[in-house]
């Protein structure tokens, strides 16, 4: 071959393999950048005095005044609104029975629509659900009801050969003619005037509890629980896989029993998550009944056994690091073999196995699979310590998910979803990059 | 032993054990040990008990309805009275998205390995491998969350365009430089220099413009594409390819990193290029640590359950025609933790039984991959080491 081509050859072999590098760290951010971005939307958005009204009701935080102050600015607004529904209501009365039908049912979209904007609208019933006695809280929110509002969304079919083509014809349209139709202009210009969008952090939605499933509110029950099951973890797997890793590096002699039990150890971390989650309903739930059904507790066990060989693994590399001349001066100056093991060659793993153990902690909180069955449920309050024996808790994991696929109204609470997500995601990955730099302290400190 | 005497005339007993505390000392030391043995041995009970309580709970099913209709058939109605079970398509499923999956990031991955452990220069080195880090701590929802609600809709509404892109920017360069190395190739036989340099030029510029028109071809063909669901198998196949990346990253890399200085010097010393070091000496040597990464990063992706459960479409059909990754699909996984919900409150029926057939499957399969693939390492280390 030619020399150039050669050369050629060889340089883009160099490019492809940097292109894969950073094709790996673009995967990164194209992942966690709208994650980021979306995430902080659930707690800095332009709130509305709705917003504001419901965090007086139901937390009670705000200051009374300002919010009765702000209500009785909007009111002249929305009075106005209210008066043109009655004028419209009247005039219907007056229609004939077939245009009056025509109308009754486009105008109870429109009051529909208009009641989860402002709220429950007067002459409206006291609804039930919380997610009906508040207008629309975030002001994004507030701009697309709006542009539901003013434009009926129709589908153009004419070319079979593609996909339908979306248009929007004004609602106004509709109602030409008649005392509704000024309604829309108005909105269109004083809606900001009837909710008062401010930017507000809400740091709340970190610590409140959740109002009427995910609608409102935050979600620390999920945080707490997630807190629960991965402590609950690390309590039964990080002594296991300790002792063990001390049989394994101090211990063991190379022999065929050993080298089974090593065997164990790797299948067990190639075990598929959800194997798991079917070994802890069989075993924990439905075996030795650990509790009656779902449980932190069983949560717990299912996931420790899952992070179990990950700490083995660290903590034994953690122990092979300890340079063999600290065993050697600490036996020679007489101290017994366990003594050894305890005073000298444990505290100077320590931070190694502190580190195996803070990434298989992350680990423990992002999984989802193993706690299906054993521990998560989709609605729940938090729960108190005592409960972790008997009684099941919701769980950022399983919540992203439930959330996501399975919620009714998964649409309208992507921020909620997006919220939980980043909660979950700076979780786990804070808790790596503390373990990444410990462990860059680590090989410093014995590099000396 | 002898007693030591101290200041003051007091004896330390520090150095002198009786038969008594020697006797108590060696069976202290006995029972420790058994306590550290039996701890360790934990792991292996847990392993058994996997196996034990998922066997047991899966061989009704078996004892039930036989394992024809479980491997054969693609009927799917465990809610029907009487229900179906044909797993097959959800079988396919699973080995579709991870063959995707697979071919995405055993590539990508192989590459990346190669360029951590030979071409980067240590200080860049450092900040690459947190990256690797980071992208396997994030957890699998999260993944899935990201395939479901930003990446499913934008495939499903510029898919024709993405892929014309992932097109040019992937097959692009490839194709480029397989036209060079052709023209080069082509013309090697031509002894006169100057006729060889003018006919390399052409043969390289008419072959040039083949692969560019054929890239457009198919560009343009892709760009057509209408893709009707975004949960689809190719979204899937490419995160589940970056979840499985950083297990095959590590491991290959250890794999490379363990050929050691000798082989690559060598190969310099002949007048062999870097990448020619690496292609014939380097990547041979390390071929079957390669081949246990690759096991290990398959087993991550055909265990992986929240991402296909999320963003796989969850229709259990095979795919019309058989390749086409631009169709919903079913996994083994999805199905467990899809129809445990339903299936758990009629404990002992079919329905229960036949999701930890499923689970059994995927055990027996992960089992014997891992056994494979922790052969193989041990088999490397011991031909390179010299036994």
């Amino acid at each position: 071959m030619n020399l150039g081509t050669r050369k050629i050859l060889d340089r883009s072999f160099t490019v492809v393999g940097i292109t894969s590098i950073m094709l790996m760290a673009t995967a990164l951010l194209v992942v966690v950048v709208p994650i980021f971005t979306g995430g902080i939307g659930a707690i800095y958005f332009e709130g509305t005095i709705e917003h504001r009204k419901l965090q007086y009701n139901e937390f009670g935080k705000g200051d009374r005044g300002a919010i009765e102050r702000q209500i009785a600015e909007t009111e002249p607004y929305r009075n106005e609104v209210f008066r043109i529904l009655d004028a419209f209501g009247d005039e219907m009365e007056t229609m004939e029975p077939g245009e009056k039908r025509n109308y009754l049912s486009k105008y109870k979209k429109v009051r529909k629509m208009l009641s989860r904007l402002l709220g429950p609208l007067p002459g409206d019933q006291k609804p039930i659900l919380l997610r009906y006695q508040y207008g629309s809280t975030r002001w994004e929110k507030a701009e697309e009801l709006l542009h539901d509002l003013m434009f009926v969304t129709k589908w153009d079919y004419s070319n079979p050969d593609e996909m339908a083509k979306r248009y929007f014809v004004p609602r106004a349209d509709e109602f030409a003619g008649t005392a509704l139709a000024s309604l829309f202009l108005y909105l269109e210009n004083n809606l900001e005037k009837m909710l008062l969008p401010e930017r507000t952090f809400y740091w709340g939605f970190l610590t409140d509890r959740s109002l009427d499933a995910h609608i409102f509110g935050g979600i620390w029950a999920e945080i707490q629980g997630t807190f629960f099951l991965a402590v609950g973890a690390m309590l039964f797997a990080f002594p296991l896989g300790v002792i063990a890793a001390i049989y394994f590096t101090e211990y063991a002699r190379d022999n065929f029993f050993t080298s089974i039990l090593r065997s164990a150890n790797s299948t067990l971390a190639g075990v598929p998550s959800i194997v798991f989650g079917l070994f802890g309903l069989a075993f924990f739930i439905n075996t030795i009944k650990v509790s009656d059904s779902k449980s932190v507790l069983a949560g717990s066990l299912t996931l420790a056994i899952m992070i179990l060989p990950t700490i083995i693994r660290a903590a034994e590399e953690a122990i092979l690091a300890v340079p063999k001349t600290y065993k050697e001066a600490s036996l020679a100056l007489g101290s017994t073999k366990w003594r050894t093991i305890v005073t000298v060659i444990l505290p100077a793993a320590l931070p190694g196995i502190i580190t195996g153990g803070i990434i298989s902690l992350g680990r423990a909180a992002g999984e989802t699979a193993p706690i299906i069955f054993t521990a998560a449920v989709s609605v729940g309050a938090t729960i108190g310590l005592a409960d972790v024996f008997t009684m099941p808790t919701p769980a950022l994991s399983w919540n992203i998910y439930n959330l996501a696929s399975e919620h009714e109204a998964a649409n309208e609470i992507r921020h909620v979803q997006y919220g939980m997500v980043l909660a979950l995601i700076s979780i786990v990955l804070l808790l790596n990059l503390s373990a990444i730099l410990l462990r860059a302290r680590i090989s410093k400190k014995l590099k000396g | 032993m002898a007693e030591t005497t101290l200041v003051g005339g007091k004896k330390s007993e520090a150095f002198v054990l009786s038969p008594e505390k020697l006797r108590r000392q060696r069976i202290a030391k006995f029972i420790g040990e058994g306590f550290l043995l039996t701890v360790a041995s934990f792991v292996a009970i847990v392993v058994l008990f996997i196996f034990y309580f998922v066997a047991v709970d899966a061989i009704p099913f078996f004892q039930q309805r036989g394992f024809e209709e479980f491997f054969t058939s693609t009927g799917w109605y465990p809610a029907d009275d009487p229900g179906e079970f044909g797993a097959l398509a959800i079988i396919y499923g699973s080995g579709m998205v991870t063959i995707g999956s697979a071919l995405i990031a055993v590539p990508l991955g192989i590459s990346a390995a190669i360029c951590l452990s030979d071409v980067l220069p240590f200080s860049i080195r450092q900040y690459a491998k947190p990256v690797i880090e980071m992208l396997a701590a994030i957890p699998s929802v999260a993944y899935g969350f990201f395939a479901l609600v930003i990446f499913a809709p934008l495939l499903q509404n510029h898919g024709g365009p993405i892929l014309m892109w992932a097109w040019w920017l992937i097959a692009g360069p490839f194709v480029l430089l397989a036209v060079v190395v052709a023209g080069d190739l082509l013309t090697s036989r031509q002894t006169d220099e100057s006729r060889r340099k003018t006919m390399r030029t052409m043969l390289t510029g008419v072959l040039g413009v083949i692969a560019v028109v054929f890239l457009y071809w198919v560009g343009k063909t892709l760009n057509a594409i209408q893709i009707l669901s975004g949960t689809n198998a190719l979204n899937v196949s490419l995160i589940l390819s970056f979840m499985a990346l950083p297990t095959i990253v590590s491991v290959s890399e250890d794999s490379l990193q363990a050929v050691g200085r000798e082989l690559r010097e060598g190969s310099y010393a002949l007048g062999a290029t870097r990448a020619e070091t690496l292609v014939r000496t380097v990547l041979p040597a390390a071929s079957s640590g390669i081949l246990a990464a690759v096991i290990l990063g398959i087993m991550r992706a055909i265990g992986e359950t929240m991402v296909v459960w999320m963003a796989s479409g969850n229709s259990s059909h095979i795919p019309d025609p058989w390749y086409n990754y631009l169709d919903s699909i079913r996994t083994l996984t999805a199905t467990i933790a899809g129809d445990m919900g339903e299936a758990d409150q009629v404990t002992g029926s079919a329905r229960y039984h036949v999701l930890f057939a499923m689970g059994l499957l995927l055990l027996v399969f992960s089992f014997i991959s891992n056994l494979v693939s922790e052969r193989i390492v041990i088999r490397q280390r011991k031909i390179l080491s010299g036994e």
